[in-house]
Parts: C-alpha cells; structure tokens; sequence
C-alpha cells in the first residue's frame, strides 16, 4: 500500500509548457517594441538634461493668470453650443444608421454589410482629420468644429447603439412578425422602446466626448476654447493657457457629473 | 348580459400615460439646440459650401488615390503617407507600453478588494484627474518644453493618458475577481506578495492584455491629434498637406489611414477575441466604450 501511495505523491503533475501561442506572441510584441522604439527615437535623456529649460515653462504654468479667464466665457459658450448641436444631429443620425447596421433590423444582408463597411471608415478617421477638411470647406470657425463632430458622432453613436439593437429582447421582435408587421413599424414598436434608455445614455455621453475633444477641434482651427488655448499658447502666454487649462478641467467635471446624474435617471 | 360584458372589457382598456415628461424633456431639448445653433456663431450661411466644394475636393482625392503610384509625384506621397503612419502607429505602440507599464501598479492600488480603502480614493482621483485631461494638454503643457516637437514627446503624452483609463479598467477588473483563489493562496500560507502574482494577476492578465490591445487601437487615432500640433507622424504630414491645399496627396494620406486603422483594428480584435475567447466577453462592450473615449 505504501508503495502506492509514494507512486501517488510522486505523481504530482508536470507543470505545462508555455502555450505557443503565448511565446510567439511575446516575441512579437518584443520586436515590435525595440523597433517602434527606434523609429521614434524613444529616449528621456531630455528629462534630465533640458528639465531647467522646461521647468520655467511649468513654473509659468503653477501661476495662472485667472483674470484672463473674464475673457473666456465667449468661447465657452460656443464650445458647449457646438457640443449640444453637433450631439444632438450626430446621435439622431446615429440612430437610423445603427437600424442598418443591425441583422435584427436591417433584412437586407447586403445593405447591413455596406452600412458596417462605411461606419468603420467613419470611424477609423481621427476627429482631427475632420474638422481640417472642414476648414479647408468652410473656413476657419465654429462651423468647421460643429460638422467635423458631427460626422464624428455619427461613427460612435452607430455604433455603441447598433451593439444595442444586436442584444434586443427577441421575444417583442417575433410578437411584431407575428402580427404582420412590416420592417419600418417593427424597427419602431419591438426594438426601439427597448433600445431607447440606452439611446439616451449614449447620447450624453457623445456630448461628454465633445466636450473633451473641444481642445482638439479649436487646436485644428474649428473654435471654442481649444482655438484660445492655441491663440495662447503661439504667443507664449502660459499663464494665460495655463488658466483656460484648469478651466476646461472644472467644465468637463462638471459636465461629467451632470451627464451622470441623467444617464442614472434614464436607464 | 353579454352584451354588457362586452362593453366593460371595451372600457378596461389602460389609459395611455401621461405625455407630459416627453412634452416637457423634448422641449428642451429643442430649446437647447436651438440656443446652440444661435450661440455657437457658426456662419451657417456658409453650409452649403460643404455640397458645392465638397464634390469638387472629394474627386481630386479621389483622383489622387487611384493614379499611378509610382510616377512622379505620387510614389513620394505614398513613401510619406506609409512613413508617417509607421510613426504614428510606434508612437502609439510606446504610448501604450508606457501606459501599461505604469497602469498596473496604479490598478492594483485603485482595487478596494486589495488595497486599504485611503489609498484606492487617492489613487482614483489621480486616476480620474489624468483621465479628464486630453492628451494634448500633456503634450503642450508638460514635453513640449522639455522634449520639444517630435514622435517621442508624443509618445510619453499618449503613456501618461493612457494610464488614467487603463489604471481604473485593471482596477475594475481586480475588483471583479473571484475570491475564491486568494482565499486558497491564504489558507495554504501565501505571502501577499505571491497572492497578488498568482491569485489576482492570473485572473486578470487576459482582460488586462485585451485592454492594453484596445487602448493601442486608441492611441493610433490619437497619435494623428498629437501630430497636428508637431508631434510628428501621420498627422503632422497631414496637417502640412491641408496647409498647402494638396488635394490629391491628403486623399492618399486619409486613405492610407483608413486602411492601416482598419487593418490594425481587425488584427487586434481578433488577437484580443483570441486571448479572451470564452471567458471575459462580459467586459468587452464596457472596454470598448470606454476606448471610444479618445
């Protein structure tokens, strides 16, 4: 008996090799690193040896010059008013695109294949390359920044919203085909009061993006706040972009916050 | 009677409820869109331009795109739109490797499941300070200065933002741990330090991984911001195209970008759908709606 037993605790089990998928991806990522490192010249040499030159421009940056943020407001109200109006147009379209963009939805196979193809190219373009055909169609201004985030917005809200109607209750859906009804009425009565608590949240939280990306959009020459921190910070006004900076950081708080409390209340 | 019977059914039909949030909710609405289109001080006048030009630029893109890319200019706009996007995607690559390499101690910290509750609430509004603030801002505020225009400094500026979400998604997924292991680990007499390793980080590593993969998909996007303001790659090539108007060189670059991102996308996607195949698909629609923040 005590021969078996020892057989047992000898028996513990090998411990497995490491799976090849594991290695040869470790292995990737390793190339990849040293060589994305090289292509860009990783180093931080530079936050030792240039860390004087930079440290007077963060000190300019720890003393914001709060009384330019009187001039401020203007452009506040535009980046928010951009936000509301290129939220409101984007999820509005988002949603009918969502419709195509879902098997449960959309019976045409083809159509639901042109529509996914066509969000993903919506959706793989950076919101920056936006708003510069925008101001290379339109000018410089609030215009350019409010359609670059509304074709911006359409790609997310599509999409966040397409995901949604993939994940419907399937019982209202074969209640609507049972009764007869045609595509347009059952998109209407079986999938959109299930899908709409979500709809909403989505929609606040593409107004919360645009809120953050205003930055960018101004950076780009689309208005708002981001064009001031830009005007700024050409002229070397730090303290002044340093004051717009903490600005943005309580707006968007704020705006998060707000947001929040309605995406509580509606779903 | 039956007659009667039939009338009360008739009647017992609900009363349709009240409208009057909607009425109430939509009006707003309408009103804020409204206020926003006035306040915004967009020259909506210019609107139609969109249509008139738009055509006009849309096909000397596209007339761009399908010459022959090896004649004069052309193949040197492709060399530059390839080169660019290389940049950018090493940019982004780094970013992320900078970002996970900080995010996974600054996760475990933000984990109430691991650490003392003092330390999680610090260590959160850090996390939340960075996560409020675009990468932009760490470019212009915080390298520029020290390392000046190029790939790197926008590099380190898409680490530093990529450690606010991806230090509150690994702190979320400790937090979803089973507890099942680290009560084992202790039970057996496990030091923390090993419990940490190989009751919590095993459960992890694959969703952690698929964030990282994620938030690289991210980063691409993001590295053409940053190369608006000089940060290098394909979007400082791209922001110098439009300066010109080179209609047919920005339709190679933007389709360039199109297809590299989709391209990047579908392979990571795949790798990810791979390492958590089975388990961790709950995480997936949180994941990606948090990348979509960019």
């Amino acid at each position: 008996m005590s021969v078996v037993d020892a057989a047992q605790v000898a028996a513990r089990p090998k411990r497995p090799a490491p799976s090849r998928f594991l290695i040869v991806g470790l292995l990737i990522a390793a190339a990849i690193t040293v060589w994305a490192a090289w292509e860009i010249e990783f180093s931080l040499a530079e936050l030792f040896s240039h860390f004087a030159n930079g440290w007077v421009v963060v000190e300019r940056f720890l003393h914001p010059n709060w009384s330019y943020l009187d001039r401020a407001g203007t452009a506040w109200v535009e980046t928010v008013s951009i936000a509301i109006v290129a939220s409101f147009f984007g999820v509005l379209v988002g949603l009918i695109m969502a419709y195509f963009a879902s098997t449960v939805t959309n019976r045409s196979s083809a159509g639901y294949r042109f529509t996914k193809w066509f969000l993903s190219v919506l959706r793989s373009l950076p919101d920056v390359a936006y708003v510069l055909i925008f101001v290379a169609l339109v000018g410089v201004g609030t215009l350019a920044g409010t359609l670059a985030l509304f074709i911006f917005n359409i790609g997310i809200a599509a999409k966040l919203t397409s995901e949604t109607i993939d994940a419907v209750d399937p019982g209202p859906l074969e209640a609507a085909d049972a009764a007869g009804l045609g595509t347009l009425s059952r998109a209407r009565w079986a999938v959109q009061p299930q899908i709409l608590p979500n709809f909403l949240s989505y929609a606040l939280y593409v107004f919360e993006l645009n809120i953050r990306a205003s930055v960018v959009i101004g950076y780009a020459g689309g208005g708002g706040i981001g064009y001031l921190i830009q005007v700024q910070f050409a002229r070397f006004n730090y303290e002044n972009v340093s004051a717009l900076v903490i600005s943005m950081f309580l707006v968007v708080l704020i705006i998060d916050q707000l947001s929040q409390y309605f995406r509580r209340r509606v779903s | 009677m039956s007659s009667t019977d039939t009338t009360v059914t008739a009647q017992a039909r609900p009363q349709e409820p009240g409208k009057w949030r909607i009425t109430i909710g939509s009006t707003v609405l309408v009103a804020l869109v409204a206020g926003g289109a006035y306040f915004s001080n967009a020259d909506w006048h210019k609107l139609p331009d969109v249509f008139t030009e738009g055509w006009r630029y849309f096909y000397l893109m596209i007339r761009g795109v399908l010459q022959n890319p090896f004649s004069e200019p052309y193949s040197e706009y492709w060399l530059q739109a390839i080169n660019g996007m290389l940049e950018s995607i090493s940019m982004a690559w780094i970013g992320t490797m900078i970002g996970a390499v900080l995010s996974v101690p600054l996760g475990f910290l933000a984990a109430r499941n691991v650490t003392p509750n003092w330390v999680v609430q610090i260590v959160r509004v850090f996390l939340n300070i960075i996560r409020t603030i675009p990468e932009l801002i760490f470019a212009i505020i915080l390298l520029l200065p020290i390392f000046g225009f190029g790939a790197n400094a926008g590099a380190l500026a898409l680490g530093i933002g990529a450690v606010g979400t991806l230090g509150k998604l690994t702190a979320e997924a400790l937090e979803g741990t089973d507890p099942g292991p680290v009560e084992a680990a202790r039970a057996a007499g496990a030091p923390g330090s090993a419990i940490l390793r190989w009751s919590l980080w095993s459960q992890v590593l694959p969703e952690v991984i698929a964030f990282w993969l994620y938030r690289f998909e991210i980063n691409i996007r993001a590295s053409a911001i940053l190369g608006v303001i000089g940060a290098g790659g394909v979007g400082s090539v791209l922001g110098q195209a439009f300066r010109y108007r080179e209609w047919d060189f920005i339709g190679i670059l933007l389709f360039t970008i199109v297809v590299v991102t989709v391209l990047v996308d579908t392979v990571s996607g795949a790798v990810r759908h791979r390492i958590i195949a089975g388990g961790g698909a709950h995480s997936e629609n949180k994941v990606e709606r948090e990348a979509l923040a960019v």
